[in-house]
């Protein structure tokens, strides 16, 4: 766990020297929220199942855009080669690199959901806490298999185009069901009635934790 | 360690896309030689370097160093080996203390403040060190890149092309660091073009060409002029006697 704190650490050190990951992220989560605001109708009352959707595409596509950056920062000058060469197991790069990707994602969101709530109505915010349990479970899913996907496109050419297109038919399930359950909570309904979603998020979180961590090896060395 | 050999390289082999890189490579060191390989591009050069130092996996065959698999000890091989590249391994974004610091942590330095230090001296950069590597010049970085190689005291080191892109200074410097290494026993295997660089410090020589290794004397048995005449041959593909 040390190794991988020491590259977190230095991870974060490079982001708010730079901040090129996390202004990119927040600006364009708030402008898909201005734009969506927009086309539905400003000052329009949307009910909890679209604002979920709003929300979460919001979410989602800004947190792609860190993702991506977060393994190709390693692909200057070849220093994931220096990370490789350096006695610390792979997983452990595949721990901080997750890590980071959660941390960036918590910062973004933020910033993007009480943006949200300005826009699409300060009754939601009522339901912060429970959204909060929600959104910390879908980053953990969303962190998890993205790190593992964007290692995978890192070494490309096109891997910002290429990122969203494999990781996107993978985490779909995770986004249906994030909006799903959020919805249900912004709609207050009762926590058993979605709790069986929620749970099935947790899942995928932990089972595709214990997959990108055996898989990263293989992925992130040469054949 | 065995009397076999510091690093032992049998039957390595290694194939992309249907071309064989190396087909067949066989050698031995001892602790503490300095074996300077030269070949044509696409030799297999860097493949086999990057075998060696276990970022890519052989094909077949085995590499052994100090008497265990690399593949089966690879955290405690690279706890002992250096590498310097023309790729710096270095981050644009940290300055020259930070980029020591945060490798010497890794390798689990004892005092990681004074090694670096010691090594921001050593390339001539301490009154460089809290300045980003983004605004260093090719030969400052790859100073830099050397101070990082050895951050960890390596047993082995090895270096592919690393005079490219130096300055003449730098590159005396370079050559004096791996002379200063060699005097410590360090065991150094380099790959490069530069013919007097590499035979200037080399215990042996080797010449690789397709995948094979074509050519191993020591040093002593060499003659510059015959091995420049033997090299140049190989370059432009001819057959050698």
């Amino acid at each position: 766990m040390r190794d991988a704190l020491l590259i977190i650490r230095k991870d974060l050190l490079t982001e708010f020297r730079k901040k090129e990951s996390l202004v990119s992220m927040v600006f364009f989560g708030f402008l898909l929220l201005v734009i969506l605001n927009i086309a539905i109708g400003i000052g329009r009352e949307v009910d909890g199942e679209i604002a979920a959707g709003i929300l979460w595409v919001s979410i989602i596509f800004s947190a792609v855009l860190g993702l991506g950056r977060v393994l190709s920062q390693e692909k200057e000058n070849r220093c994931i080669d220096g990370l490789l060469l350096s006695p610390v197991e792979s997983e452990q790069i595949y721990t901080a690199k997750t890590a980071v990707n959660f941390i960036f994602m918590v910062i973004a969101e933020a910033v993007i959901i009480p943006v949200f709530f300005v826009f699409y109505g300060d009754r939601f915010a009522r339901h912060l806490p429970m959204l909060i349990v929600v959104v910390l479970f879908v980053n953990l899913g969303f962190s998890t298999v993205g790190t593992l996907f964007s290692a995978i496109t890192a070494g490309t050419r096109r891997n910002e185009v290429l990122l969203p297109l494999l990781l996107f038919p993978v985490i779909t399930p995770l986004i249906a069901l994030a909006v799903k359950v959020t919805g249900s909570v912004f709609e207050e309904i009762p926590y058993r009635e979605y709790s069986s979603w929620l749970y099935i998020i947790v899942s995928f979180g932990f089972i595709f934790s214990g997959v990108s961590y055996l898989l990263f090896e293989y992925v992130i060395k040469e054949g | 360690m065995g009397s076999s050999g510091f690093l032992r390289i049998k039957g390595l082999r290694k194939g992309y896309d249907g071309i064989e890189a190396l087909r067949g490579i066989d050698l031995s060191l001892q602790k503490g030689e300095f074996l300077s390989l030269f070949g044509p591009n696409g030799a297999g050069k860097t493949t086999l370097i990057r075998i060696i130092s276990t970022l890519l996996k052989p094909g077949s065959g085995s590499v052994r160093v100090m008497d265990f698999d690399i593949e089966e000890h690879a955290e405690e091989f690279r706890a002992q080996l250096g590498v310097i590249s023309h790729q710096s391994f270095l981050y644009n974004d940290l300055s020259a203390r930070e980029n020591l610091e945060f490798y010497a942590a890794l390798y689990r330095v004892n005092d990681p403040v004074g090694k670096t230090g010691e090594l921001l001296r050593l390339v001539g950069l301490h009154d460089r060190e809290d300045s980003q590597v983004s605004g260093f010049s090719r030969g400052m970085q790859q100073r830099l890149s050397i101070a990082r190689a050895l951050i960890n005291d390596p047993s082995l080191l090895l270096l592919d092309e690393p005079y490219t892109g130096l300055d003449e200074h730098a590159s005396i410097l370079l050559s004096g660091h791996l002379r200063q290494l060699h005097s410590r026993q360090r065991t150094i295997v380099m790959v490069t073009h530069d013919l007097k660089r590499g035979l200037e410090s080399a215990t042996k020589v080797g010449i690789l060409s397709k995948g094979r290794l074509v050519y191993l004397k020591e040093r002593s048995e060499v003659d510059t002029d015959e091995f420049e005449h033997v090299y140049l041959r190989y370059l432009k593909g001819a057959p050698v006697e």
